[in-house]
């Protein structure tokens, strides 16, 4: 069965329902199909924008997998360090900018697919990123896989956008009181993809 | 000549700096950039600071060839 690899970088949204029939499609073999889309967030925590790593500080190990569902209100409360950033927590962004490095992140991102395609039985993989500017609630990447069963899609589709996060050369600005600053890698999604460097936690 | 490309907030610390250069490693650039933009060449020596060259992940000491690419890379927040 030859895998069929998708990528594109791009400024304009996607079609997740047009995506995912692309995946559906894909041969007749696919029994499972998952798909995660990344969104633009109306604010990030302060917290979030001081590099955990610049400080060697460890706090994230809990808190990467969920962060975007709870968005973060009171979670100050029971961090004693950062308390004194409490009253800046909620700081909605104007605009959120990403850049890239044409041509290499393009392929970091074929290396990372067949990476997936190592490690599990996958029939159809899809990489949308977008670049440029966006504001809160927009669509920023999709990750889709495709495959007979669904263990390999969930994983294959976790693993694909914790490699993404860390490997894949794009950087985030974001705006707010029209003020640009640079977002800050995260010590949490560092761990979330160092669980995949076991050679045998398939 | 070897072109430069800086990402992320090195850009901010680099928009005065040329756009090319004579150097024989990537590391000669770091320390040759110091003279003129100290608070460049500070962000470079972060450990996290990775460089690639005609856009592949290299070492600081990888050798230069005349019409290449070293780009600067602060940690990647994509996703």
């Amino acid at each position: 069965m030859s895998m069929s690899t998708r990528i594109r970088i791009q400024q304009q949204d996607f079609d997740l329902a047009e995506e995912y029939q692309l995946l559906r499609q894909s041969d007749s073999a696919v029994g499972a199909v998952v798909t995660f889309s990344g969104l633009v967030r109306d604010f990030e925590l302060v917290s979030e924008l001081g590099s955990e790593l610049d400080r060697g500080v460890d706090r994230g190990v809990d808190r990467g997998v969920d962060r975007g569902v709870d968005r973060g209100v009171d979670r100050g409360v029971d961090r004693g360090v950062d308390r004194q950033d409490q009253s800046s927590t909620k700081n909605p962004i104007d605009l959120l900018s990403l850049q890239h490095y044409p041509g290499m992140t393009e392929s970091l991102l074929e290396t990372i697919v067949e990476q997936a395609n190592q490690r599990w039985n996958l029939i159809a993989t899809t990489v949308i990123h977008r670049v440029g500017d966006l504001v809160p609630k927009d669509q920023i990447v999709l990750v889709g896989v495709a495959s007979q069963h669904r263990t390999d899609a969930f994983e294959a589709a976790q693993f694909l956008m914790d490699y993404l996060k860390t490997q894949a050369t794009f950087w985030k600005s974001v705006r707010r009181n029209g003020e640009q600053q640079w977002v800050e890698s995260k010590a949490s999604d560092q761990q979330a993809a160092a669980r995949w460097d076991g050679s045998d936690d398939k | 000549m070897i072109n430069l490309l800086f990402f992320g907030r090195l850009g901010d610390f680099a928009k005065q700096v040329p756009a090319t250069i004579e150097a024989s490693t990537p590391a000669e650039i770091r320390q040759l950039l110091a003279a003129d933009f100290p608070d460049l060449a500070r962000e470079l020596h972060q450990p996290q600071v990775l460089v690639s060259v005609n856009k592949m992940i290299v070492g600081w000491d990888q050798p230069l060839f005349d019409g290449g690419e070293v780009a600067f890379l602060p940690p990647v927040t994509g996703g």
